[in-house]
């Protein structure tokens, strides 16, 4: 599912455009620039494109890239190293290898060469805001990731408040639920806290390693 | 020797739906083409087409023209068929010079735009209905392009101050059954409606609306007022008197201005068609069209469409509505946007104006919330 607040308005961005010849996205600049985006020609040095000193942003780049160049930002291959801004591909040969090779430096959507201004906010539109669905994307995921893994001191958390307190096990879910919220913390995380204390005092030597959870 | 004449193609409805309003924009086109013959300043011929209301036949009766040697053609006022024709005006590298106000969100190098673009009617109206009417609306619109942007576009700048859409309602394009949606807006109460409902599903709401409101003890005009970007003063006509008065309209232009171009425009066109329907604000941007660019191929002395585009990125003309010029990045004019409310006599009191004409921003990238409106509610922190 999309998430509802779709990027519409372009102005004050700048678009990095990393070609070999000029001429096909003439129209491009042009468009780019009707729609208040600025555009920087990345010069490129043995086939690599010059990136800026300054970090590119999400919130403020795009790059531009031809899919016609042999990986021109030396990530071809290395999907780990995508790139942190939006991509929208060039396509002139339209075989598998250069869309792959566009696509693995995370290309959200693509204009044909030459470029005809009447897609261009359209091409913007799609592969912005595919690439801020697919940020989010990658956000939950590792975001379920840390709490499947946090799943574990949830079991010992409540197996730690069954020993303590001898409710049964729904009950002890549920009193270590309610805490989490009360101290506004994810139940993993609560969980995962709880279990490092109760750990901590049991090692204790004066044996009062005792805690319940809602009391601690 | 004289120069042959130059064949420009004019392209509008004479039937149909909305066939009051573009009879209006080929009546400005004439009295242009008329006033420069003349002047005798520069030769045109126009070659004058009707598709009738028929989508596709603005493609076919485009292609024949094109394909016919002709390079500049003024045409269209929906949408629909505008985007019909471009791909045509494209491949042969010709001038649509397209007349009528319009969504936006679009700018062709193929085309010139002399009719208002949304930052040059709706954002004004929306200034206007918070400042001087309410903030809580209803729209009724006309299931199509124009409807959809303006209602998205509203419903942006109301929600950025406090305001809201109670709903938004469409009807086909053509229907006259609004009974349905006026009871619903009678019962809902906002505190204007907002109508881009056009042609004759306009000419009945208007009428049916406020018939339901007398009905039940409302004072439209005051209470539930019906403002519009597109209403004009020969659909004031279709109306009828029993509602003609009290709406409100967003143009650049209302006949009723009081400067001496406006008063000789009118006169003018009054002369020259004495059958109406009168004058629009899309019969003064087709005028303005044809005004620009007969002065464009005066000034270049063929109809190349490059050098007739260059030249007319230097015009800046004097039209009925105050200065006119076209920004050559984006190939729409700069206007002066208006607010005025209709009146008995079928024309428009004009309740505010801009002080000069304001830039076009088609894309509304000076003015657009950086992100769309969510259209749920946000997701509730789970812990």
């Amino acid at each position: 599912m999309l998430d509802p607040r779709l990027l519409q308005n372009f102005n004050g961005f700048t678009a990095h455009l990393v070609v070999a010849d000029r001429h096909p996205v003439e129209m491009l600049e042009t468009t780019l620039r009707k729609l208040g985006v600025d555009v920087e020609w990345l010069p490129l040095a043995g086939g690599r494109a010059v990136l800026p000193e300054r970090p590119l942003s999400p919130e403020r780049d795009i790059l531009v890239v031809d899919g016609d160049l042999d990986a021109p930002l030396g990530t071809a291959g290395d999907p780990s190293a995508r790139l942190l801004v939006p991509v929208i591909g060039l396509v002139g040969v339209e075989t598998p290898g250069r869309l792959k090779a566009l696509m693995q430096i995370g290309a959200t959507a693509v204009l044909r060469k030459p470029v005809h201004g009447a897609v261009v906010y359209s091409a913007l539109f799609v592969g912005m805001n595919g690439f801020l669905h697919r940020r989010r994307l990658e956000e939950r995921i590792a975001d379920s990731a840390r709490r499947r893994h946090g799943r574990r001191f949830v079991i010992k958390a409540i197996v730690a408040v069954m020993r303590q307190t001898g409710v049964d096990d729904d009950e002890a879910y549920a009193i270590l639920r309610r805490t989490s919220m009360r101290e506004r913390l994810s139940l993993e995380d609560y969980c995962e806290a709880f279990v490092g204390r109760s750990e901590a005092k049991q090692a204790r030597p004066d044996g009062q390693g005792r805690q319940v959870a809602g009391t601690d | 020797m004289t120069r042959a004449a130059t064949r420009i193609g004019v392209m509008f409805s004479e039937t149909g739906p909305y066939s009051v309003v573009t009879r209006s924009m080929l009546n400005g086109a004439r009295l242009a083409f008329s006033e420069f013959a003349e002047q005798g300043m520069v030769a045109l011929e126009p070659v004058v087409v009707d598709p009738g209301g028929d989508l596709r036949r603005y493609s076919e009766l485009a292609a024949g023209l094109l394909g016919d040697g002709i390079r500049h053609v003024v045409a269209c006022y929906t949408s629909s068929s505008r985007k019909e024709v471009i791909p045509l005006f494209e491949k042969h590298d010709a001038l649509l010079w397209y007349p009528s106000h319009y969504e936006g969100f679009e700018s062709s190098d193929n085309v010139i735009y002399t009719g208002a673009s949304p930052n040059q009617h709706i954002l004004p109206l929306i200034d206007h209905l918070i400042r001087a009417v309410g903030r809580c609306g209803f729209c009724v619109g006309s299931n199509y392009i124009w409807a959809w942007e303006n209602n998205r576009i509203l419903r942006e700048g109301l929600n950025a101050r406090g305001g809201r859409l109670i709903a938004e309602r469409y009807l086909p394009v053509g229907e006259t059954d609004v009974g349905k949606v006026v009871a619903e807006i009678v019962a809902a109460r906002p505190d204007f409606v907002f109508s881009t409902l056009i042609g004759d599903s306009a000419y009945q709401f208007f009428r049916d609306f406020r018939a339901a409101c007398a009905a039940a003890g409302i004072d439209q005009i005051r209470q539930i007022p019906v403002a519009s970007c597109s209403l004009s003063e020969p659909e004031l006509e279709a109306i009828g008197p029993a509602a003609v008065d009290g709406h409100l309209s967003a143009s650049v232009y209302f006949s009723s201005l009081d400067t001496a171009e406006s008063r000789g425009f009118v006169a003018r066109y009054a002369a020259a068609f004495p059958d109406g329907p009168a004058v629009s604000a899309d019969a003064e941007a087709s005028y303005i069209a044809v005004r620009l660019l007969g002065e464009a191929l005066a000034a270049v002395g063929d109809d190349g469409v490059p050098a007739v585009k260059a030249a007319v990125s230097g015009l800046r003309i004097l039209a009925p509505q105050g200065p006119v010029w076209i920004d050559p990045e984006t190939c729409h004019a700069h206007l002066t946007p208006r607010i005025g409310r209709s009146n008995a006599a079928a024309r428009f009191d004009v309740l505010a104006e801009a002080a000069a004409p304001v830039a076009p921003d088609p894309y509304l990238v000076r003015t657009a919330p950086r992100f769309a409106l969510a259209t749920r509610a946000p997701g509730l922190r789970v812990v």
